[in-house]
């Protein structure tokens, strides 16, 4: 999996702008939106995710340094993403601790990236809600009308429409 | 339709007239505890629907949270009053005020034509929006991990909203009540008409029974007539007056049996006295004998005992001798002198005479033992002269005895049968009695027979109408059968048909269920309350009961293995979740009162983001948080844009009493194109 083009493909999904940025060690996607900033790195292995990550963050920091000081509120509002696929779960388990650290920026790591659900999971904090329950017309009438087919015409008749109870009682008491 | 203001006046902590202008994005209300931001929130669901419903104790002290619903402070407030003001896209507004006085200006069904989809929304909708649109710190996990599975079920079910149509589950249950009502009256009727029958059926067999036995009736009547004269001409009444004068001479039969037995026994009496009379003369002269063979032994008796005094004087003179021997032959002759007779004695003639008076000691011998024999033997035959005397005498007493006996129960029998109108005389004759007893026993037989003859003339008649009427019964029964039967079949597919019903609306729910389970999955992975269980699932079980379940990892409940601040988590997950699928509700506003108590820095920023996210995806969010950096970040991280600003309220108390916004502020949109520009200007150098 390309990391960084299914970053891109679904940060643009959901309304942000990115663009690689090429002055990094690793690559960079850069990302923004009305109140997030951030830059997201993908790192050849696990091993080198953990070994280089605050290294790597401080020079993408540092070369963007500028535009931050003049962001005002939204410079407060910075991601860095350190994404990784294949890691085994211990090291995977390691690098999620990165996130706990809440120094200069809001970090995102992970290590065990294998498909682009993954990905997704892991870009939720960016994302705005993807699972939109549509809960439609359950076409009631006509399920009870094919579940009540046993049951006289009459009487599904009445009771599927103005009768009564008591009155569909009574056709089901008055049935042949 | 979203939050636009709120107004109050007297309402809780709130003296003085505030309002809230609620951001069209967002609004974060900052402020330490107890300056009102709870109020704020409550004030919004009081306004909607008169109650506060955050409490679980309603009553206290005979208090209730009604009496605390208004201004309790020092000071008068200028009006006790809520107003809740809420905007539609398009720009239309409404609002609700409810005064303390006055209650709402709005009913409930305009303000829930306003807030809900007319058709789908369900029962108490009003509370079932305030219940699902403001998250309170309370209700966190009371309202979401720690309810049981039939309530958690409940909750999303009315949360998720009516089924649309007309609500044939309770058509069905009252199809069903109706059919039952009909089975059980049809049921009566049966067991009733075969409650008939069976009685007509005895009787039938009674009156059948009684009708084989008719006979001769004249000649019936002629007995009748002469055991029971005098009773007219009536049929019924003579049969009447027979079975009168049955009873009473069957009484009188009873009685008479008893003095027939007295007379039997008396005669056996007589007999028996009669033979010992002649034994009497016998029985006098021994007694007579006996008491001379007492006298005779007695006076042996008085012998015996003269002779053994007279003895046992002999043996004591001997014994008196026998010492006076012994004291001489100690002394010897004392100046040529016996010593106890003291006449002049030479010892030869001392000693011969002493040697004499041992001989004749020594050829005594005492008759004492004999005489005492002969006093013992005269005692046992004076014993034995009285026992026969006794015996005489009783033998003699018993056969006076009943001899009185017999003359006093002859006497009694004799005035009994006298009594009776009988001869007294029968008392002397048993037999001639016993026959005067079978006779009248013969007329009762003959009354009887008279009687049950008549009955059974009257019965032949009554047969043939009880056979019409059985006729009509059994044709009454099957009909009655026949209606049981249908009401039976009828109960039978209404069950069916209620069951359907429910099992259609089940499946309804649980697939509407199945349509948020991803939401729920999405908004649990988002806020992350466990490091390793990244996703929960729920099950749902039960046909009539209906149980929602939750689970994480290998099937584990969250709400045993999750801290209270994992809980806390995951129990918001699942509140935001049935928040967000609510067909039925047009309010797009999520409050939320201090939702981070108990959760850590690292999960607070999560539900920031979480709040994000729901912004964007269109939610209004109302947030009342404690901690001011806390609130900061919300209002950094939530998107205030030109037209969907975000606002900041900060609350305090203030001198005088009461709560009050102390500063409103609106939050500026963030810097666009940050990064854009750095890039620009990078690739233009």
């Amino acid at each position: 999996m390309d990391i960084a083009t299914q970053s891109e493909v679904l940060l643009r999904s959901a309304g942000y702008e990115t663009w690689t940025w090429p002055g990094g060690s690793v690559p960079v996607v850069c990302f923004e939106n009305a109140t997030v900033v951030g830059f997201l790195h993908v790192f050849a292995s696990g091993e080198s995710l953990l070994a280089d990550w605050q290294q790597i963050q401080q020079t993408t920091l540092g070369r963007h340094a500028a535009s931050l000081r003049s962001a005002g509120t939204k410079a407060w509002n910075v991601y860095a993403l350190f994404l990784a696929c294949g890691s085994e779960p211990a090291l995977a388990r390691r690098i999620e601790r990165i996130e706990e650290d809440f120094s200069m920026t809001r970090k995102i790591a992970r290590g065990d990236l294998r498909t682009v659900a993954d990905l997704r999971r892991t870009l939720l904090p960016l994302l705005p809600v993807l699972s939109a329950p549509v809960i439609g017309g359950a076409d009631y009438r006509a399920r009870l009308r094919a579940r009540l087919s046993d049951l006289p015409d009459d009487a599904v008749a009445a009771f599927l429409g103005a009768a009564s109870a008591s009155e569909v009682a009574r056709i089901l008491v008055d049935a042949p | 339709m979203r939050l636009d203001y709120l107004e109050l006046c007297g309402f809780r902590g709130f003296l003085e007239r505030q309002r809230v202008d609620f951001g069209t994005g967002f609004t974060v209300i900052c402020g330490r505890n107890g300056v009102g931001k709870s109020t704020l929130c409550d004030a919004v669901e009081f306004a909607l629907t008169g109650q506060i419903d955050k409490y679980l104790v309603d009553k206290a002290a005979k208090e209730s949270l009604d009496d605390y619903v208004w201004w309790r402070g020092e000071g008068h407030p200028e009006a006790h009053f809520v107003t809740v003001g809420f905007r539609a896209d398009d720009g239309s507004g409404f609002a609700v005020t409810r005064s303390r006085e006055t209650g709402a200006d709005r009913d409930a069904a305009r303000i829930e034509a306003m807030l809900c989809v007319p058709g789908a929304k369900p029962e108490r909708a009003l509370q079932q929006v305030c219940r699902t649109s403001i998250i309170r710190d309370e209700w966190i996990a009371a309202l979401s991990l720690d309810l049981t599975e039939t309530q958690r079920f409940e909750f999303v079910r009315a949360a998720l909203g009516a089924i649309e149509g007309p609500d044939y589950a309770a058509k069905a249950r009252e199809a069903l009540s109706s059919a039952e009502a009909v089975h059980n009256a049809a049921a009566q009727s049966y067991e009733e008409a075969r409650a008939r029958l069976t009685a007509a059926l005895t009787d039938l067999e009674q009156i059948r029974d009684v009708a084989l036995q008719a006979g001769d009736v004249a000649a019936v009547l002629t007995t009748l007539d002469e055991l029971t004269p005098g009773a007219g001409p009536d049929l019924g009444a003579r049969v009447a007056a027979a079975r009168k004068a049955l009873a009473r001479r069957r009484s009188n039969l009873g009685e008479m049996g008893w003095v027939a037995d007295e007379a039997r026994a008396v005669a056996a009496l007589r007999d028996t006295v009669a033979r010992h009379g002649d034994s009497a003369g016998r029985d006098a002269a021994a007694v007579a004998e006996a008491e001379i063979a007492v006298q005779e032994a007695r006076r042996q008796l008085q012998a015996a005992e003269a002779r053994l005094d007279r003895e046992q004087e002999s043996d004591g003179l001997a014994a008196s001798l026998a010492i006076l021997v012994d004291h001489g032959s100690r002394i010897g002759l004392h100046d040529d002198r016996c010593p106890l007779c003291r006449a002049p004695q030479g010892a030869p003639e001392f000693e011969k005479g002493l040697a004499s008076a041992r001989e004749r000691l020594a050829a005594r011998r005492s008759a004492v033992p004999e005489a005492r024999g002969e006093v013992a033997a005269a005692r046992t035959r004076v014993e034995d002269a009285g026992e026969i005397l006794k015996q005489a005498e009783t033998v003699v007493h018993r056969l006076a005895s009943a001899q009185a006996e017999l003359e006093a129960r002859e006497e009694a029998l004799s005035a009994e049968l006298v009594r009776r109108s009988l001869d007294g005389g029968l008392a002397y004759d048993p037999e001639a009695l016993e026959e005067v007893v079978q006779a009248e026993r013969s007329r009762l037989i003959d009354l009887e027979r008279s009687i049950l003859t008549l009955e059974a003339s009257q019965a032949v008649e009554r047969v043939t109408e009880l056979e019409a009427r059985l006729e009509a019964l059994r044709a009454e029964a099957d009909d009655a059968s026949d209606r049981l039967a249908r009401a039976h079949a009828a109960v039978r597919t209404t069950r069916t048909l209620d069951r359907t019903v429910r099992r259609t609306n089940a499946e309804i729910i649980d697939e509407r269920l199945a349509v948020i389970s991803p939401l729920l999955n999405e908004l649990y992975q988002r806020l992350r309350p466990h490091s390793e269980w990244r996703s929960i699932d729920y099950g749902i079980r039960g046909d009539v009961r209906r149980f929602l379940s939750l689970r994480v990892g290998n099937g584990l409940n969250p709400q045993f293995v999750f801290s209270s601040g994992q809980r806390r988590a995951a129990g918001l997950a699942f509140l935001l979740s049935v928040h967000l699928s609510r067909p039925w509700c047009n309010w797009r506003t999520l409050m939320l009162d201090d939702p981070v108590q108990h959760i850590d820095d690292f999960r607070a920023l999560h539900l920031v983001e979480v709040l994000s996210a729901l912004q964007r995806s269109g939610r209004q969010i109302v947030c009342a948080v404690e901690d001011p950096s806390l609130a900061e970040l919300l209002c950094r991280r939530l998107m205030s844009e030109p037209t969907a600003l975000g606002r900041r309220h900060d609350l305090d108390l203030v001198p005088g009493g009461g709560a009050s916004v102390t500063r409103s502020t609106d939050i500026a949109p963030a810097m666009v194109g940050v990064l854009r520009r750095a890039r620009d200007l990078s690739a233009a150098s």
